[in-house]
């Protein structure tokens, strides 16, 4: 019996210093308790919308919840409200017209279409008789799922490689002591870092650009914006997500220890980023979680571009975000690897053990 | 009551691991097991200790709770503090507390291991965790005591802390067995096994295994021409010189063939006697 | 002559605690010099000092007289403990690699292990490991070697043969410098240093350094009576075969300390480790007072 008991306390004092562990089953739960509780929704509590046409004011008076208005413009006409809804701007709009009424939708945001048909039959079922009230998605008029998971599949793709298997691939050498032997080759540190991440930013490109491929071919998922504007905010989240790997693997001794740090960066931004859940019925305190993280800016900018077609000038704060979000993350990669290229001793703290590793 | 093992033939698939291997290993001495990395050394000592089954061969050794064991991969646990490591070790064997932290503290102290009571064994030195893990191995008294290459790759002061533990463990009635690949080591036990690729190459004590070396050697400035040059081997700045018969006349110094030159000549012999057996087989 | 590497006075601190004091070293074109320590004696700062891989704090490294730099690399051929070389590669490959980094042709291995050419690293014996690591050390034909612990864990013969490598290029005109923890190792070196708490306390061939030195050796039928009688006169003796040896006392001490038990002292001329352990621990013990 003591031997079990020994066994036991033994376990424990190594669970208390396993500080990833640890952090792993406190953060999770939390992780989930805010998702599940908060996030995880496919309600639309509130839909911003923008009423136009002549009889833009009246309407605007009268249009229930779940709408909020968040503008009206007499003048507007179906142009005005296809630009709109291209650039993102707005969900959906009340076009005012003489013949009627006609709602224009964003098909590329699905719940929030959905929850818009819902409230318009449910407004037209209580005052029949009243103004012809027609429903038109935009972009993806079929509604299908699968329009707008494949810009997030190739969001995730991205990710995945760009932090879990770049840290992977870097740790890699650190375990197997072979830093140590590049660190005497006549090699610039920046030889190594880029001969280390170019593999990696090239198959995650490849994987992406297959996805998306069969994604148009298999399914007929649209792609109605440029090329070069999903290309170039590929590339500025590649950035991103391979500093987040290099970084990560700059403080993991074994690939056992990246992997844990790569899941407790990748599962928060899956869950908070638009990518399941959108973002739109998350309630605000949660919703701004999303507005930290990478993923929900590439996300936009990849439904965006394929679904509506919208353009770089429209969705330039994403673009910009990813740009510093990856400087800095980038930037301070480069300059950890830097340090890490010499030979590696255990993570310690103090000048003894830093001795003692270098002494031995 | 000695331990030991005999004819021991040990199979992994269509390797062999060894084969027809014996030794003993009598109370209160230290045994060597002398080897290369491959030569089966670790599988010895796991059938030994019952930690791998032969394919043939007869093992004694004491009940598991007599025997000590270190292996060559991983003696402590680096996530626990030297204090924590013994702790375990000692409940694990049902050791009293007292009588556990009279005889820790006192190898402890010998080991100057006392001041690292409560550092994570994972920091500390290879010399010092090596250490840890023997105190660990004979904390309980074992009668046998099995370290496999505990000295390999650890500074000489630890080195010489090991051995004075080792020392320690044979006056207190333990049959010492390590294993090693270095010969100056093998050359303070009091009987060597040296093996090559699974089998025996030469046994006895250091003493013997070296007067047992047929033929001479001979030390020259320069690697002989001919057919001797496939019995050189370089030490030092100078080149030794194997001659396996007495009469044929051998060149350079003659000297008295020590441990290091009997193995290297037990080694020779059976490559040349492979290579001539495969030149007649093709 | 230029030596291949020179460290003159190198002093390294890590925060307030000192690495390094003061150490010397050099080595010139054709000898093997075998630096030897123990556990945080500086050998490896050194060692990483000379390659160019950390600054001193003070005082000078030239390597082939010059400053440690980029280009002083293409000149080095280094095996450090852990072999670098990838397991997932073949040898060809890792060879490929190497030569493509120092330039020109990748390297060639020894006729006996070319056989294996095609078999991934990992899966290869230790022994033949450490030949593929020395022939990627070598192959750029570098003028200085430097090598940690070159032979742990080999077996006589083939330790025999890695020296011999080690040695055709130091024939070639090339030097080795070579860290090692072992005495058999160090007995292959032209010359030592050595290495204690961050100074060189010693320095010369094997008989240089031993010197003088002798020991108590004591024979006797009742070894264990004797390690007794000897530890509790607080006298450290160590156990070789069969007989005690006893260092740093004078036999007539150890005569009278083993009382009653029947042995014979003598004296002896103290090995290489012996003399080692005295410098080592003669400096910690000077250090701390």
């Amino acid at each position: 019996m003591t031997a079990v008991w020994a066994m036991i306390v033994k376990e424990f004092r190594q669970l208390r210093r396993d500080r990833r562990t640890l952090a792993m089953l406190i953060f999770m739960p939390i992780l989930m308790l805010v998702v599940f509780g908060y996030a995880a929704s496919f309600d639309v509590k509130e839909i911003p919308v923008r009423v136009l046409g002549p009889a833009a004011d009246r309407v605007a008076a009268v249009l229930p919840a779940p709408f909020e208005v968040e503008g009206v413009d007499p003048s507007g006409g179906r142009e005005d409200a296809v630009t709109a809804l291209t650039d993102g701007e707005v969900p959906v709009i009340f076009l005012t017209a003489k013949g009627g009424l006609r709602v224009l939708v964003d098909g590329s945001q699905i719940f929030i279409a959905t929850g818009t048909r819902a409230a318009v039959s449910s407004i037209t079922e209580r005052a029949p008789g009243g103004v012809a009230v027609e429903v038109e998605v935009l972009f993806n008029p079929d509604l299908e799922t699968s329009a707008i998971m494949v810009p997030g599949l190739a969001a995730m793709i991205l990710l995945f490689v760009g932090t879990i298997i770049t840290s992977l691939g870097v740790v890699r050498e650190r375990q197997a002591g072979t830093l140590e032997q590049l660190a005497v080759m006549p090699l610039r540190p920046a030889d190594v870092f880029l001969g280390k991440i170019a593999p990696y930013f090239v198959v995650a490109a490849l994987d992406m650009v297959v996805v998306i491929v069969a994604g148009i071919w298999l399914f007929d998922v649209p792609f109605r914006g440029s090329v070069l504007a999903l290309a170039l905010g590929a590339v500025l989240f590649l950035f991103v997500t391979l500093g987040l790997g290099v970084l990560i693997s700059s403080v993991s001794e074994n690939q056992g220890q990246a992997i844990q740090l790569a899941l407790m960066m990748l599962l928060p931004q899956v869950m908070l980023s638009g990518l399941i859940f959108p973002l739109s019925s998350m309630p605000a305190g949660v919703r701004w979680i999303g507005y930290l993280l990478p993923l929900t800016y590439f996300v936009e900018i990849a439904r965006g571009v394929m679904i509506r077609g919208a353009s770089i000038v429209t969705l330039w704060p994403s673009y910009v975000f990813l740009a510093i979000f990856g400087a800095v993350v980038f930037g301070l990669a480069t300059l950890r690897f830097r340090r890490s290229l010499a030979p590696a001793g255990r993570r310690r703290h103090g000048a003894e053990r830093e001795l003692e590793a270098v002494g031995s | 009551m000695s331990w030991g093992v005999r004819g021991m033939t040990v199979r992994f698939g269509d390797h062999t691991a060894l084969e027809g291997v014996s030794l003993e290993v009598p109370p209160g001495r230290v045994t060597t097991v002398v080897g290369g990395d491959g030569a089966g050394k670790t599988t010895l000592l796991r059938c030994l200790v019952g930690a791998l089954a032969p394919d043939d061969g007869e093992v004694r050794r004491p009940e598991e709770r007599r025997i000590g064991y270190l292996s060559s991969t991983s003696g402590t646990y680096p996530d626990l503090t030297v204090r924590e490591n013994l702790d375990f070790a000692a409940t694990t064997y049902g050791l009293s507390a007292t009588e556990t932290r009279d005889r820790a503290a006192i190898f402890l102290d010998r080991t100057g291991l006392t001041d690292a009571h409560d550092r994570l064994a994972g920091n500390l030195s290879g010399g010092m965790r090596q250490k840890l893990g023997v105190v660990r191995a004979m904390l309980h008294r074992p009668e046998l005591l099995v370290l496999d290459e505990p000295t390999t790759g650890i500074d000489p002061v630890s080195r010489s802390d090991l051995w004075w533990l080792i020392a320690r463990a044979a006056a207190e009635g333990a049959g010492v067995v390590l294993a090693t690949a270095y010969l100056d080591e093998a050359e303070r036990a009091s009987w060597v096994l040296a093996l090559d690729d699974g089998r025996p190459l030469a046994e006895g004590t250091p003493e013997t295994i070296a007067a047992a070396v047929p033929g001479t050697i001979a030390v020259t400035a320069e690697r002989p021409g001919g057919d001797a040059s496939r019995r050189s081997w370089r030490r030092g700045s100078r080149w030794r010189t194997w001659t396996p018969t007495e009469d044929v006349a051998p060149r350079g110094a003659r000297v008295q063939p020590d441990l290091h030159d009997a193995v290297t000549v037990a080694a020779l012999a059976r490559e040349l006697e492979r290579e001539a057996v495969g030149g007649e087989a093709a | 002559m230029t030596p291949l590497a020179e460290a003159t006075d190198v002093t390294r601190r890590f925060g307030h605690l000192l690495a390094v004091v003061r150490a010397g070293l050099r080595v010139d074109p054709g000898e093997v010099v075998g630096l030897l320590g123990a556990n945080g004696a500086g050998k490896t700062t050194l060692i990483r000092i000379l390659l160019g891989l950390l600054p001193p704090s003070d005082g000078a490294v030239q390597l082939f007289g010059v400053s440690p730099s980029r280009e002083t690399r293409r000149r080095i051929g280094y095996v450090p403990q852990g072999l670098g070389l990838y397991d997932d590669l073949t040898p060809r490959e890792n060879l490929a690699f190497a030569g493509a980094v120092f330039g020109g042709e990748p390297g060639t291995l020894p006729p006996s292990i070319a056989s294996m050419a095609d078999v991934p690293v990992g899966r290869l014996s230790l022994g033949v490991q450490r030949r593929v690591a020395f022939a990627q050390a070598l192959a750029h034909r570098p003028d200085l070697l430097v090598l940690d612990e070159p032979t742990s864990g080999v077996d006589p013969l083939a330790r025999a043969r890695l020296w011999e490598t080690v040695r055709q290029a130091a024939d070639a005109g090339a030097g080795a410098l070579v860290t090692t923890h072992h005495m058999e190792e160090a007995e292959e070196c032209d010359r030592l240093v050595v290495m204690a708490d961050g100074r060189v306390v010693a320095e010369g061939t094997v008989a240089d350094i031993v010197g003088d030195t002798r020991v108590a050796v004591v024979r006797t039928g009742e070894w264990e009576r004797a390690f007794e009688a000897l530890e509790a006169h607080g006298m450290t003796a160590a156990l070789v075969g069969r007989t005690l040896r006893v260092p740093g006392v004078d036999p007539q001490a150890v005569s009278r300390a083993l009382g009653d038990v029947r042995a014979e002292v003598s004296e002896a001329r103290a090995t290489l480790e012996e003399r080692f352990l005295q410098l080592t621990v003669g400096e910690r013990a000077g250090a701390a007072a």
